[in-house]
């Protein structure tokens, strides 16, 4: 029985690996869009952070570009959106992208798990993001003048885990989308910027009005930002502190799960449909 | 955004560094400017590479027409529709906010055309660079991301260290919103802004020989090689 779990772990694991560096032979293929990724992802992060900086009070920069306390959240809030927009625009468009490639067939027939196949896509958009948000901290230490730490580390490694957790949940789910809604570019931008605005992901959602803070409060994603905000800038949180992580769990494995359920109800009733390849 | 950095005197902060309280339109000037230059240098750049996937490109070179006025016919339909788009969205905001200024959107608007001119020579450069690199889209995205973050799109250049105020200084961009807040929000005149409309006029000058130049030499090699028809 054991022997059987571990040759079980170990074909997920060549699965995983194989997706991975199927999607990482992939990315290296188009130098243009990996230069475009590397010198915009941190440029919008500086057009949007000088433009924040002008609500800065005025002692804490002397009246020039500074990175004081609300400039960190900020930029933990740049942070936050180039994870979400993995999961919308990495692995929810994957199983589009191959949809619109015409290799969805191919894909699906593989003899492997599905979920092991996205998890790769995942995997190297993460690697990548990471780099990008590595390199963006270092610039803004050479040219803020500011270098962006983490209160309590451990904490924060835990929190952005279960906010990985529910982000392939919520990954998996889109990519489920992708097989019914083809607009798939409108719907992940309305969600986009539906959570940038209402998961207090670039601000507090106290500065939000009282009845739209009730749609944040039910939103998953509001306690996970806040737990990894917490955790990287000690700000004070939505909940108690164990209620907060509590409902973080909590979360993230609802989302988890829900993500994997969706996405195998949805691609087994597009498989009675025909519709997996249609494009 | 700007309550959750600077509180309940996020308005008097930006007052103390842009000079004036009147956020709105001190945005809507910069960001109006910014998605017209996109369109100008995106529409003058990529039209060349929608003909090239359409497989028009050599018609319309071999046609007895100036490369000049060809380029700029490419994309002057919507040059003229994001123009007019300005205009309805500024002016709007405006009479909404400052009714008082409403007629100032005159002057702001032919500083805008004004500073349309040289954003056709770049256009023109990123003309060339598609007949010779092919895949503009992405440069133009990152080029559009520079110039919102180096002309002030919303906020002053000089927030920006010293040598970057310099690459600020020459494009256009930066004159152009610069001016315009002044115009609305100043209430300040052409007259009053002789030397900035003065540099703009040289650069209008300026980029498009450059940028005809440069294209005119990259399509030149292009005949040679056989360029044309890759795409």
């Amino acid at each position: 029985m054991n022997s059987r779990n571990t040759s079980y772990s170990l074909r997920l694991f060549e699965e995983f690996k194989a997706s991975f560096l199927k999607d990482l032979r992939s990315y290296f293929r188009y130098p243009a869009w990996i230069i475009g990724e590397f010198v915009s992802t941190p440029l919008w992060f500086f057009f949007f952070a000088l433009g924040v900086t002008l609500f800065a009070p005025v002692a804490s920069t002397s009246n020039a570009p500074g990175f004081g306390s609300g400039m960190a959240s900020f930029f933990f809030g740049f942070v936050f959106i180039i994870l979400f927009s993995t999961s919308v625009w990495g692995v929810g468009q994957s199983v589009r992208n191959e949809q619109t490639s015409g290799t969805l067939e191919q894909f699906f027939l593989a003899p492997a798990n599905r979920a092991t196949l996205i998890l790769g896509r995942w995997a190297r958009i993460f690697l990548t993001d990471s780099i990008i948000i590595g390199y963006t901290t270092l610039l803004l230490y050479l040219f803020g003048g500011t270098a962006v730490t983490v209160l309590n580390p451990p904490l924060f490694l835990v929190s952005l885990a279960l906010y990985e957790i529910s982000l392939i949940g919520f990954g998996l789910f889109m990519a489920g989308l992708t097989m019914r809604i083809k607009a798939f570019n409108s719907m992940g931008n309305v969600i986009f910027f539906g959570y940038m605005i209402l998961t207090g992901a670039l601000f507090p959602i106290t500065v939000l009005p009282t009845p739209v803070r009730y749609f944040s409060m039910v939103i998953p994603f509001t306690y996970l930002n806040d737990a990894m905000r917490h955790a990287a800038l000690g700000t004070p949180t939505i909940l108690p502190l164990i209620l907060e992580y509590a409902a973080a769990v909590v979360s993230s494995l609802f989302m988890m799960v829900f993500g994997f359920v969706s996405f195998n109800r949805i691609e087994q009733d597009a498989r009675v449909k025909g519709s997996i390849a249609s494009s | 955004m700007g309550n959750a950095v600077g509180g309940a005197n996020a308005a008097s902060y930006f007052a103390t560094r842009t000079g004036t309280t009147n956020i709105v339109i001190y945005e809507i000037l910069g960001s109006a400017v910014w998605m017209t230059s996109w369109v100008v240098i995106e529409d003058v750049g990529a039209g060349i590479r929608d003909e090239q996937i359409k497989g028009t490109l050599e018609q319309n070179f071999l046609a007895p027409v100036n490369r000049f006025t060809l380029l700029v016919g490419l994309s002057l339909t919507d040059i003229v529709i994001t123009s007019a788009l300005f205009l309805v969205v500024v002016g709007i905001s405006v009479a909404i906010v400052i009714p008082s200024s409403f007629l100032t959107i005159v002057p702001a608007f032919l500083t805008l055309l004004l500073g349309l001119i040289p954003l056709f020579g770049i256009g023109f450069l990123f003309a060339g660079f598609v007949v010779r690199f092919k895949e503009p889209y992405i440069f133009i995205q990152i080029v559009n991301l520079l110039f919102a973050t180096l002309t002030g799109t919303y906020y002053p250049v000089t927030f920006l260290p010293y040598w970057v105020q310099f690459l600020s200084g020459v494009l256009p961009q930066t004159y152009v919103i610069d001016d315009m807040r002044r115009i609305v929000i100043a209430n300040q005149t052409l007259v009053n802004l002789y030397g900035s409309i003065f540099i703009l006029l040289t650069l209008a000058l300026a980029y498009p020989l450059i940028g005809y130049a440069v294209f005119r030499k990259i399509e030149k090699r292009a005949a040679v090689t056989g360029e044309f028809s890759k795409y």
